[in-house]
């Protein structure tokens, strides 16, 4: 019996002690900056290197681009990006190989949705996902 | 007229102890399990064949997703791999992120195990503790890596991002406030009467059976046979800590959950070194090539993650994809012995059986 009263003797201890629960989600979870989350894309900072798509390792990264408008400037601009959240990891390999940083990650992370379509992300949905994005996005 | 019947019982696939999606085919005699088939794969996604088609920088998300407990052992089996193959010398730095790494993924994935372990046996709080201490521990590692569980933190040749300001220092404090919470696990579950009179002499094995089931980790360590691959076959920087082997005799539940307790501390013990002997500067990131090509020829290493021997066998081609990558991975094995721990045993120590292997289901199904 001496075991069961020392076993009740710590959990008594521990009725007073401080809560060590979070308040989410009705306060935001503090997350660090480093924290992998929904991509944002800049699409002015792109040069269609291809990179990001190629090292994926699902393969959920789509893009396409098109001859720069300006004659005089060499080069392609970005035309669609898609990404598809149904399968996309967030691995940051995509922010990893990026050259100019286009793409970098946000502390964002809620994903849920009632339809499977809106999990598929385009262009301007990334583009303006501008909250909580990385600040430190290389090594 | 009365007769008995041999009753035919599913555990699973969705059962709360398997902690994943195992089924577990019973047949019963009355009270007593006469005998046990597992079945499984209900969580198999074919690693090794999708590997064969992906760089090695791409495989090593998909090893986060084995086991899941303690995803940087299995970074680390992938990338120790290549990097034999290779020849890489790695920085300093980079090997001691990797141990602080590895040994708070073993400290957090032992406290997963007995917090869960001792909710499926009937105790709810030890599991609310461990899950307090393990929270900061996934804090730690999320801070450093970026995710809770799926890390994707190492790369061939060191580890992708160095420590951030005032990393060390939390995990310097860390190690001291996990020691003096051990006490109180202690405190609470170890000298139980109704704890010890559950897991003493329960799913018992010999030394024979162990090896020749070819069991790893604390599976193997509690039936008496000294072999841990920090120790024996040192990988990584493990020859520059001082630490100890827990081994017991007698090869029951409980001796399994003493040697598991006793790695904690272990750890915690390399832990506390690291932080002391952790290089003021240095790189993070050998020299490679930015697209990584294992030379032609085959390469096997082991390492010793929470639940035993981890094995990665790359057989290359000298491209940029691996022509085959195996995972020997220790669940699987482990698991393997539990019809025969199952037969004749009373029905209520099967979940206590199950628990007391420590699978971890992402691995057994591969």
């Amino acid at each position: 019996m001496l075991g069961l009263a020392k076993g009740l003797k710590y959990t008594l201890k521990n009725l007073t002690r401080k809560k060590f629960t979070y308040e989410y989600p009705n306060e935001p979870l503090p997350l660090p900056d480093r924290f992998r989350g929904i991509q944002k894309f800049y699409p002015e900072k792109c040069i269609v290197c291809n990179q990001c798509a190629a090292i994926c390792p699902t393969d959920c990264i789509q893009l396409t681009g098109k001859k720069h408008p300006d004659p005089t400037k060499k080069g392609k601009i970005i035309d669609t990006y898609d990404i598809n959240f149904e399968i996309c990891i967030l691995c940051d390999l995509c922010t990893e190989v990026c050259p100019t940083e286009a793409i970098v990650m946000t502390n964002n992370f809620e994903l849920a949705e009632y339809s499977r379509d809106i999990l598929f992300k385009n262009l301007e949905w990334l583009d303006e996902n501008d909250e909580n994005i990385r600040e430190v996005n290389k090594a | 007229m009365i007769r008995t019947e041999e009753m035919l019982l599913n555990v699973g696939p969705q059962h709360p102890s398997t902690h994943g999606v195992f089924r577990l085919v019973v047949k019963i005699d009355g009270e007593i399990i006469t005998e046990a088939k597992p079945v499984i794969g209900y969580l198999h996604r074919g690693t090794e064949k999708l590997a064969e088609d992906l760089q090695y920088t791409q495989i090593i998300p998909y090893t986060d997703r084995m086991d899941y407990l303690s995803a940087m052992t299995n970074n680390y089996v992938l990338c120790h791999a290549v990097e034999t193959m290779m020849g890489i010398k790695i920085p300093d730095r980079a090997e001691y992120l990797r141990v602080l790494t590895m040994e708070l993924g073993r400290v957090a994935s032992h406290l997963v195990w007995w917090g869960t372990f001792l909710l499926d046996i009937g105790a709810t709080s030890p599991f609310l503790f461990a899950f307090r201490e393990r929270e900061m521990i996934i804090n730690l590692l999320n801070e450093l890596s970026g995710a809770r569980l799926t890390f994707n933190y190492m790369r061939v040749g060191g580890v992708k991002w160095d420590a951030p300001e005032g990393w060390i220092e939390k995990v310097r404090e860390f190690v001291p406030y996990m020691r003096e919470q051990l006490k109180g696990y202690h405190e609470l579950v170890t000298g139980n009467e109704i704890f010890m009179n559950r897991v003493k002499g329960v799913g018992k094995y010999t030394k024979e059976d162990a090896l020749n089931y070819s069991l790893s980790g604390v599976n193997l360590r509690c039936t008496g046979v000294k072999w841990d691959l920090r120790k024996d076959e040192p990988y990584s920087i493990y020859d520059r800590f001082d630490f100890d082997v827990p081994t017991r005799q007698n090869g029951d539940a409980w001796t399994r959950y003493q040697c598991r307790m006793e790695e904690i501390e272990q750890s915690l013990k390399i832990i506390e070194q690291a932080v002391e002997q952790f290089p003021a500067e240095g790189d993070i990131l050998a020299k490679v090539p930015k697209i990584i090509k294992a030379p032609k020829g085959e390469a096997y290493v082991r390492i010793e993650s929470p639940r035993g021997e981890i094995g990665c066998y790359i057989a290359s081609d000298g491209k940029k994809e691996p022509y085959r990558l195996k995972f020997r991975r220790p669940s699987f094995y482990n698991l393997q012995i539990l019809p025969k721990l199952l037969k004749g045993e009373n029905m209520a120590n099967l979940i206590v059986v199950l628990g007391a292997i420590d699978i971890v289901l992402g691995e057994v199904d591969g």
